[in-house]
C-alpha cells in the first residue's frame, strides 16, 4: 500500500472512531434497565466480533501457508492471531467492568465469557509457540497446523461451555434493540472492523519489513 | 495394510520398551495419587462435597498424570537419534502418530484403571452399578487426551521450554473434552438416565474423531525438519 | 541432468531459520557410484545426507533418490539405507528385539530369518537376546550396521560411521564397504577418515560452508592425492 494510501485510510479510521464515539457518548440514549454502564456494550460485542474474524483469518492462513509454503499467509497468520488475542482482551476486560454493576460481581462462570477465556488462552499458546519455536523454518509449520486446531476447536468449545453451564445464563441473551440503538452497533461495528484492517495492515507491513531485512542479512552473510 | 502393520509394530515397540523399563507407568500412578492427596487437603473432601467436586477432581489427575505420559512418548525416540529412524522408515509417517497415540491411549486407560480403586477407597465412593459406563467414559476421555495431546507432544518436543508448553498447548484445547468427561461422570456417578448423559458422549465423540483425524492429516508437518 | 543417476540433487538449499546450511548444491552421482564427501565441520554434510535420507525436505531445489523424492514418495526410503554416528538404536531392547522392529518397520517377509541371517552376519547371534545398553561401541556399530542394511538397500548413506571405533571395528567396516561397492550398490561415505576412503571410492565432493567446491570422479588416488586436494580447497578463499 502506498505512503497516500496508506495515509488516507488511516484518516479514515480515524473519523470513524469518531462517529462511534459520538454516537455511543452523544447520541444514544441511555438505556432503562442497566444505565450508564451499558454503553460497553457498543464496544463489547465489535471487538468479539473482531476476535472471531481474527481467529478465522488465523485459520484460512494456516491452511494457506501449509498448502504453498509462501511467507506471506504465515506473516497473515501471525499478525491476525496477535489481533484476535488483543480483541478477545478487550472482551475479557469489557466484559467484567459491564459486569460489575450489573451482577455485582466482576466474574461469573457463564457461557460466553467462559468461551472467550478459552478460546483467548489457545491463540495466547499459538503465540507462545511462535516465540518458543528454535528453528524459525519449523515455527511456521507447528504455529499452522495450531491454528487450523484451534479453529476447529471453536464450536465445541462453545457447544460444551453452554451445556455446562445451562442453569448458570446470565449473559444477556438477547437484547430488544431500540432503532438508535441499533444505528449506534452498526457505526460501532463499522468502527472496529476499519480499526482491525487498519491494525492488520500495518502489522503486515512491519512483519514484511522483518522478513525482507531478514533476507538481506542473509544475502550479505552468505557472500 | 502396510500402514496398519507398522502402527502395530510401534505400539509394541514402546509397550515392549515400558515393559522393561516401567518408566512411565509408575510415575503416573504414582502421581495421580499424589494428586489426590494434594486435592484432599486443598478441598477438604468427604462428605457431601464430595459428590459435587469428586469428577472433577478425578479427571484433573488424569489430565495432569498424562502431561508426564504425553512428553515421554517423543521425548524418548531423541535419544540415540531414534526418532531418525522412524522418519527414515518408508511409508506413511502418519503410522508414526497413530503407533503413538495408541500408546499413549493405553497407558493413560492403565493409570486410570489402577487409580479408579484409590479413588474409590479414599473418597468413599462407589461406583458399583456403575463401572460400565465409567469405562466408557475412561475410553472416550482418555482418547481424547491421546488424540490432540500426542500431536502437541511431537510439536513440543523439538522446542524449548517442551515441558512447559505441553500443558499451555494441551490445556486449553482439550477443554471441552475435560468438562464432558467431568459432568458425564458426576451424572454417572448419580445414576442419571442416559437422556442427560448423551450430549456430552457425543461431545467426546466429536472431538476423539475429529481431532484423530486432524492430527492424522498434519502430523507430517509436525514430524519432519 | 542424467535421470539414470542414482543421486541426482539439483540448486538444493536447506536454511534452518536464518542459517543457511546448504546453498544451491548440485550433486550427482550414477548407480554404483561411491562417493566420499568431505569438508570441514559444519560444512553441510550431514545435512546434505539427512535430505537425500528424506528426513527433512529442502527449502528449495529438489533432491531425487534412484529417481524419486525421498521425502514425498513413501516408497522411495525402501531403497535408502542410513548409518550414522547415532546408532538409532533402542538401549532397553534386545538385539534381536531391534531388528525385528525394523524388520516390520520396513515391512519385510520372512522376519525371523532375516533378523537371524542379520544377526549371524554381524557376529552378535550370541548376544541376541541381550539390551543393546550392553554393547560396546563396536557391537554397536555392528548392530547399527545390520538395522541399515537390513532391507537390502540399494543405496547406502554413511554419516562419520568410523567415530569412536578402534581399529579392528574399522577395518572390518572398511571391509563391509568393500563388498556393498563390489555388490553395485551406491554409496555415499562422509568421513574425516582419509585414509580408509581413499582406494575404496571413485568419485569425491567436497562441500565447504554449505557449497559444493569440488565434484569429479577419482580414479585410484592414493591418501596422500586426497589429503592435499582436500587442504587445496580449504585454503582457497572463494
Amino acid at each position: 500500500m502506498s505512503a497516500r494510501l496508506s495515509n488516507l485510510f488511516a484518516a479514515l479510521v480515524f473519523l470513524s472512531m469518531i462517529a462511534a464515539l459520538g454516537a455511543v457518548f452523544l447520541y444514544v440514549p441511555t438505556e432503562r434497565t442497566m444505565g450508564l454502564v451499558q454503553r460497553i456494550f457498543y464496544f463489547h460485542v465489535p471487538a468479539a466480533i473482531s476476535a472471531f474474524l481474527a481467529f478465522f483469518i488465523v485459520f484460512v492462513a494456516s491452511i494457506q501457508y501449509l498448502r504453498t509454503q509462501e511467507m506471506k499467509w504465515d506473516r497473515l497468520a501471525l499478525s491476525a492471531a496477535e489481533l484476535g488475542v488483543l480483541f478477545g482482551l478487550i472482551v475479557l476486560i469489557t466484559g467484567p467492568i459491564w459486569a460489575r454493576p450489573i451482577w455485582g460481581v466482576y466474574w461469573r462462570w457463564e457461557p460466553r465469557l467462559t468461551s472467550m477465556l478459552i478460546l483467548f488462552s489457545m491463540y495466547v499458546a499459538y503465540l507462545m509457540v511462535r516465540s518458543y519455536g528454535t528453528s524459525s523454518a519449523r515455527t511456521p509449520r507447528l504455529a499452522s497446523v495450531l491454528g487450523i486446531l484451534a479453529f476447529v476447536n471453536v464450536p465445541l468449545v462453545y457447544y460444551s461451555v453452554n451445556l455446562w453451564a445451562a442453569e448458570q445464563q446470565l449473559h444477556p441473551q438477547k437484547i430488544a434493540l431500540e432503532p438508535p440503538m441499533k444505528y449506534t452497533l452498526y457505526i460501532c461495528y463499522a468502527a472496529f472492523l476499519l480499526f482491525f484492517l487498519f491494525l492488520l495492515q500495518r502489522r503486515l507491513e512491519l512483519e514484511k519489513t522483518a522478513d525482507a531485512l531478514t533476507d538481506l542479512q542473509q544475502q550479505l552473510s552468505d557472500d | 495394510m502396510s500402514f496398519f502393520s507398522r502402527t502395530l509394530a510401534i505400539l509394541r515397540k514402546d509397550l515392549l520398551a515400558e515393559w522393561r523399563t516401567k518408566e512411565r507407568l509408575s510415575p503416573m500412578v504414582f502421581f495421580v495419587l499424589l494428586t489426590l492427596l494434594v486435592f484432599n487437603f486443598s478441598f477438604e473432601l468427604g462428605g457431601a462435597a464430595l459428590h459435587e467436586i469428586g469428577p472433577g477432581v478425578l479427571w484433573s489427575a488424569f489430565v495432569f498424570a498424562s502431561l508426564l505420559g504425553l512428553n515421554r512418548s517423543f521425548v524418548d525416540e531423541r535419544e540415540n537419534g531414534c526418532l531418525d529412524g522412524l522418519l527414515l522408515a518408508p511409508g506413511d509417517r502418519s503410522a508414526v502418530y497413530m503407533g503413538k497415540m495408541l500408546g499413549n491411549l493405553l497407558f493413560l486407560l492403565a493409570v486410570e484403571l489402577i487409580s479408579l480403586p484409590f479413588f474409590t477407597l479414599f473418597f468413599n465412593l462407589s461406583p458399583g452399578p456403575f463401572l460400565l459406563p465409567l469405562l466408557g467414559l475412561f475410553l472416550l476421555g482418555s482418547a481424547s487426551l491421546a488424540s490432540v495431546g500426542t500431536l502437541f507432544a511431537a510439536m513440543s518436543s523439538n522446542m524449548r521450554l517442551r515441558e512447559l508448553l505441553l500443558p499451555l498447548l494441551l490445556l486449553p484445547m482439550v477443554m471441552p473434552a475435560l468438562i464432558s468427561c467431568v459432568e458425564a461422570t458426576a451424572l454417572v456417578l448419580k445414576g442419571d438416565e442416559l437422556a442427560r448423559i448423551a450430549p456430552y458422549l457425543q461431545i467426546l465423540t466429536v472431538f476423539v474423531v475429529v481431532f484423530t483425524t486432524l492430527s492424522l492429516l498434519l502430523f507430517e508437518h509436525v514430524i519432519e525438519e | 541432468m542424467e535421470t539414470s543417476d542414482a543421486i541426482a540433487v539439483d540448486r538444493a538449499s536447506k536454511r534452518f531459520g536464518t542459517f543457511v546450511a546448504l546453498n544451491q548444491v548440485d550433486l550427482h552421482l550414477p548407480a554404483g557410484g561411491v562417493l566420499l564427501l568431505a569438508g570441514p565441520n559444519g560444512a553441510g554434510k550431514s545435512t546434505l545426507l539427512r535430505l537425500l535420507a528424506g528426513i527433512g525436505r529442502p527449502t528449495s531445489g529438489q533432491v531425487r533418490v534412484a529417481g524419486a523424492d525421498p521425502n514425498g514418495d513413501p516408497e522411495a526410503r525402501s531403497a535408502i539405507g542410513l548409518l550414522s554416528h547415532q546408532t538409532l538404536l533402542y538401549d532397553d531392547l534386545t538385539a534381536h528385539e531391534n531388528l525385528l522392529f525394523f524388520a516390520r518397520l520396513y515391512n519385510l517377509e520372512k522376519r525371523e530369518e532375516r533378523v537371524g541371517e542379520a544377526l549371524a552376519e554381524a557376529g552378535l547371534a550370541e548376544w541376541r537376546d541381550h539390551r543393546v545398553r550392553n554393547f560396546s561401541r563396536g557391537m554397536k556399530q555392528r548392530l547399527a550396521l545390520a538395522r541399515a542394511t537390513l532391507h537390502q538397500p540399494s543405496i547406502l548413506l554413511f554419516d562419520e560411521p568410523f567415530t569412536g571405533l578402534d581399529q579392528v571395528a574399522t577395518d572390518a567396516l572398511s571391509r563391509h564397504l568393500r563388498r556393498f561397492k563390489e555388490q553395485g550398490r551406491t554409496c555415499i561415505l562422509v568421513t574425516h577418515r582419509l585414509d580408509t576412503a581413499a582406494d575404496l571410492i571413485d568419485h569425491l565432493a567436497i562441500l565447504r560452508r554449505g557449497r559444493i567446491r569440488h565434484q569429479a570422479p577419482w580414479v585410484n588416488g592414493s591418501r596422500e592425492e586426497l589429503s592435499a586436494l582436500y587442504t587445496a580447497h580449504l585454503e582457497e578463499q572463494s
